[in-house]
């Protein structure tokens, strides 16, 4: 890594030390919220569940969603950064949910 | 390379030339010779020789000898070629190497390159080569002794990773300590992306099917496309390194 | 508001224009676009991954659900949260880089770093735990398992490599740029993601 402007006027392009620590929170929460819907906390065996995947599944991209916005700092990029990974995000979650429920 | 040039000779007629003018010429006679091969390589052996994409490991022997004698005769063309024109790898791989020299990380890097890519010819290209090659001369050889060709050419041709590896880990630090800019950084973290494939690749060793079998999807399928992806980015890069390498310049030793 | 300078990746010019829209929020490239290549790059060939890995279970679910029910959730969950407070450890110190509080962003990248060791040690007694419990690579999900995991966990060790060169950038009073700090960032936070991913489907769903 021996390029890259030293670039310090533009720091308000990277979130705010508050935006990371709600993302943070919110990450924290909803990580123990899946620990509450995993197999085997609630019930002794498991069974296949398409509600509980799907939920799954929805989180994950909101989580993925989190991390790529505010601490990638990608809320604040070009646009074709942003769409590149929301289309990553939509291909990924999309197939998987796609073939899970084939 | 000849910059300029004059002879003096003593008090008689001074013979003096007229300077010739740096030329580049070795540098793309050497650098085509890297699209020609690997060129020449991928079509002997997808289109002849038939082992890109392999033919499958969960076979019977009889299958194996089966598949020989379907396709001995390309197999035979295509690989006897290249018994003549593998020498292309060394030159490619060592123009590579040359071009590795001109950075400021020096020649290790470049040394390793060279040496982790030769060694890494025998089983990983040579080897598949030769056992096929053997196979096809006598269909009437023992089955068990073919499906051991059969199995023996796939599994160096695949597997033998560790020295490509080694080579490429010493591609992408060496890109990334040099200062002089003759690969650029990206090439360096698409090699690394060669590193992981192939490492993962080796459960081949372990997987008659499946996945991650020497056919398999991840351990043959996403490798050859990385693989093919960063075969022509080196080749692109290497020609714009040759593009600009100023005339008459030469590498530290 | 001055001009970042044009970053070049293969000849395609990635310029980050500079929009002052009276909320103080400019539109840059973090980093630099070589590691955008990189991250981007490897977040497909995971995506890769992550689909045949899906088509796999998708022609045993029994049998992929009945192993992954061996697998311990407690750990997956405490991994997770490691792995995320590494992020927020990293991105602070961008954060703090790019106020000019370096002393700070050091000890917080020594902080994320911290997590990553965790995460490394967590993982490695995950492992073990499950190999002498009989859980092999003979079996189609632990394979799985142990390729995603233990391609993650090569992942994990090479950023605990970029954050130590983003700290010996930090130490050099003649250096410290924000570009080296965003890239070594970039890179942590991909691990992050896909942990996220691979947690997901390993240990959750069904």
């Amino acid at each position: 890594m021996a390029t890259g402007a030293a670039i310090t006027s533009h720091s308000t392009s990277n979130p705010s030390s508050r935006a990371i620590t709600y993302s943070w929170t919110i990450l924290c929460l909803l990580t123990i919220g899946l620990w509450w819907l995993s197999p085997g906390h609630t019930t002794n065996t498991v069974e296949p569940s398409v509600d509980i995947t799907t939920v799954v599944i929805v989180l994950g991209f909101i989580k993925g969603r989190l991390v790529i916005r505010y601490f990638m700092a990608v809320k604040n990029a070009p646009q074709w950064l942003r769409l590149s990974t929301d289309f990553w995000l939509l291909m990924l979650w999309g197939a998987v949910l796609g073939i899970y429920l084939y | 390379m000849s910059t300029l040039v004059s002879s003096a000779s003593g008090g008689d007629e001074l013979e003096a030339r007229p300077p010739t003018r740096a030329s580049k010429r070795e540098l793309w006679v050497v650098f085509w010779i890297f699209p020609i091969f690997f060129g020449l390589f991928g079509m002997v052996f997808v289109f002849l020789a038939r082992v890109i994409p392999p033919p499958r490991p969960d076979v019977t022997t009889g299958q194996k000898v089966q598949w020989f004698a379907a396709h001995a005769t390309t197999i035979q063309i295509g690989f006897a070629a290249v018994c003549v024109i593998f020498g292309g790898a060394a030159i490619a791989n060592g123009y590579v190497a040359y071009q590795m020299k001109r950075m400021s990380s020096g020649s290790t890097f470049a040394y390793t390159y060279m040496g982790a890519m030769a060694v890494g010819t025998l089983p990983g290209l040579l080897l598949v080569v030769l056992c096929f090659l053997a196979a096809t001369l006598r269909p009437d050889r023992r089955p068990p002794i073919t499906g051991l060709l059969y199995d023996l050419g796939m599994l160096s041709f695949n597997g033998s990773l560790g020295c490509f590896s080694t080579g490429y880990l010493a591609f992408a630090i060496a890109i990334l300590y040099d200062r002089n800019g003759i690969f650029p950084k990206w090439l360096a973290y698409a090699s690394i992306w060669q590193i992981v494939t192939e490492v993962i690749a080796t459960q081949m060793w372990v997987s008659p099917a499946g996945p991650y079998a020497w056919n398999g999807s991840i351990a043959f399928w996403v490798a050859v496309i990385i693989f093919g992806f960063w075969l022509n980015c080196q080749g692109l890069m290497l020609k714009m390194a040759t593009d600009r390498q100023p005339a008459g310049s030469r590498p530290n030793d | 508001m001055t001009h970042a300078e044009p970053t070049r990746v293969a000849g395609l010019q990635l310029r980050a224009a500079s929009i002052d829209d009276g909320q103080q929020r400019t539109v840059r490239l973090p980093g630099d676009g070589h590691m955008w290549f990189m991250v981007l790059g490897d977040l497909i060939i995971f995506a890769a991954y992550f689909i045949i890995y899906m088509v796999q279970r998708a022609m045993a679910p029994e049998a992929y659900l009945q192993a992954q029910q061996h697998l311990s959730i407690t750990i997956g969950i405490f991994n997770t949260l490691v792995l995320v407070t590494s992020s927020w450890f990293i991105a602070q110190s961008v954060r703090a880089t790019a106020d000019a509080r370096h002393e700070r962003a050091i000890r917080l990248i020594y902080g994320g770093g911290a997590c990553g060791v965790l995460f490394i040690a967590l993982k490695a007694y995950e492992w073990s735990m499950k190999i002498t419990q009989g859980y092999t690579t003979s079996n189609e999900f632990f394979m799985f398992y142990y390729m995603l995991t233990g391609t993650h966990l090569f992942h994990v060790a090479l950023g605990l490599l970029i954050l130590g060169i983003v700290v010996r950038e930090l130490r050099n009073p003649r250096r410290r740029r924000l570009s080296i700090v965003e890239q070594g960032a970039t890179y942590w936070h991909m691990v992050d993601l896909l942990w996220l991913v691979i947690f997901a489907l390993l240990y959750v769903m069904r």
